[in-house]
């Protein structure tokens, strides 16, 4: 049995048409950040065994459809499926788990220029500018999406896949050349 | 989100960055080099792999100048490193400013190697499409309060006893006759007379269509005019009309 709380939340994440922040659900449904917070959790896991996910990036919340569900509704939707190529994978990858970060930082990584897959991951809305790094010349710093969560069909980004060194170990991360 | 081009060209920064022979840059050469030979980039001695670096260097033909100076960077690096462990007595050379130690290359070997996977991973739940979608636009403007069923039926009723009446006008009475002019006259005197009416008391009980209309047209050209101001407190409330003068006189009263 779901409570009054989580059917609240739900109904008002139904109709967003764009992720809701925390502190706004809370404020529409009358409840603590405590009290929020719970009935979220109730939702993600009755949600498990439904079409839809609850999907969050940071405090933003919002109702989506299951990634098991995405040939069903790519075919309702006519939705194209998204090619990235290998290059772009490698930046939109250190993006991914290393954000925020700068272009130097993940030119050094990587090991090669990044202008170009940068633009192209930010002009498919994949990464997108995240502030200034308070640094010589303040350089940009880049960060995933909400469209990217989509897209990889992550709920959240703690669900990256988790691929670890080969010693075991998260890898080092080098100063920027 | 479409994707119909896999990094389309961007104008004026600089051309496509095309993959050399399959290397995404100096990292993934070695980084191939030390898969290949199922070596431990903890172990293995990087400068042992001068030569053979060298070797698909010279092997790729025709490289853009950047690029080149990349892999030559990391092919004079390797080399020097080799120079060392042959050489024990050369260890004491301290680095150049720009320079990266041999523990340094392994450590940015290692990363690049994690981020590989990374990327393979991240590759792998594309090409599976297992992506969500979320709920896409199309609000529908909807009145402010809630539909009122009772509301809906007492409308149709009117409309129903409009249309009827309005047939019986047809067929039996002979059509009134209003003027716009005349009934612009009468509102007139009515506003300035009352200071305020409603747009239902000027309709009167049961009004005829052409009534109704001639009333409008009349309301209409009174506003155009500026003798008379409209109100309305809410949506579907009643309008009320007012003598344009007097509000004016209770706005500076206020």
């Amino acid at each position: 049995m779901r409570s009054e709380l989580a059917n609240k939340v739900e109904a008002v994440l139904f109709v967003a048409e764009k992720p809701v922040s925390r502190s706004e659900l809370a404020r529409v449904v009358g409840a603590t950040p405590r009290q929020l917070d719970a009935a979220l959790g109730e939702l993600r896991l009755a949600y498990e065994e439904t079409g839809m996910r609850l999907q969050h990036d940071g405090d933003e919340w919002q109702i989506v459809t299951a990634p098991e569900m995405a040939s069903y509704v790519a075919s309702y939707l006519g939705a194209d499926r998204l090619r990235v190529s290998p290059a772009s994978l490698e930046t939109l990858a250190v993006v991914a788990y290393r954000q925020p970060i700068t272009r130097a930082e993940v030119e050094a990584v990587r090991g090669v220029n990044c202008d170009q897959t940068i633009y192209t991951l930010m002009s498919r809305r994949l990464i997108e500018e995240r502030g200034r790094k308070e640094a010589p010349g303040r350089p940009i710093l880049y960060g995933t999406t909400w469209e990217f969560l989509e897209c990889f069909g992550l709920s959240s980004l703690d669900q990256l896949p988790t691929v670890l060194a080969p010693d075991g170990a998260l890898p080092v991360s080098p100063e920027p050349a | 989100m479409t994707g119909e081009h896999d990094d389309a060209p961007v104008i004026g920064v600089r051309p496509p960055r095309v993959s050399v022979e399959g290397f995404e840059g100096p990292l993934d050469l070695l980084l191939q080099l030390v898969e290949e030979k199922k070596l431990d980039i903890l172990r293995v001695r990087l400068g042992d792999l001068a030569s053979e670096y060298l070797d698909r260097v010279r092997a790729m033909g025709q490289l853009p100048a950047e690029e080149a100076s990349a892999f030559l960077w990391l092919a004079s690096r390797l080399v020097l490193l080799k120079a060392r462990s042959l050489l024990p007595s050369l260890e004491p050379v301290p680095l150049e400013e720009d320079e990266v130690s041999e523990e340094e290359l392994r450590a940015r070997l290692l990363e690049y190697q994690a981020v590989r996977k990374r990327a393979q991973a991240l590759g792998d739940r594309l090409r599976a499409g297992e992506r969500a979608f979320h709920r896409e636009g199309g609000t529908v403007e909807l009145p402010p309060r809630g539909g009122d069923t009772d509301a809906l039926a007492a409308a149709w009723s009117r409309v129903l006893t409009l249309a009827m009446r309005q047939r019986r006008e047809e067929l039996e009475v002979p059509p009134e006759r209003y003027s716009v002019q005349q009934r612009t006259a009468e509102i007139e005197e009515i506003v300035q007379r009352e200071g305020s009416v409603s747009f239902g008391t000027l309709l009167g009980e049961d009004p005829s269509l052409a009534f109704a209309i001639v009333t409008f047209i009349s309301l209409l050209d009174l506003y155009r005019r500026a003798v008379i101001d409209l109100q309305q407190e809410e949506l579907f409330g009643e309008i009320l009309v007012v003598k344009k003068g007097k509000r004016d006189a209770e706005r500076a009263g206020e």
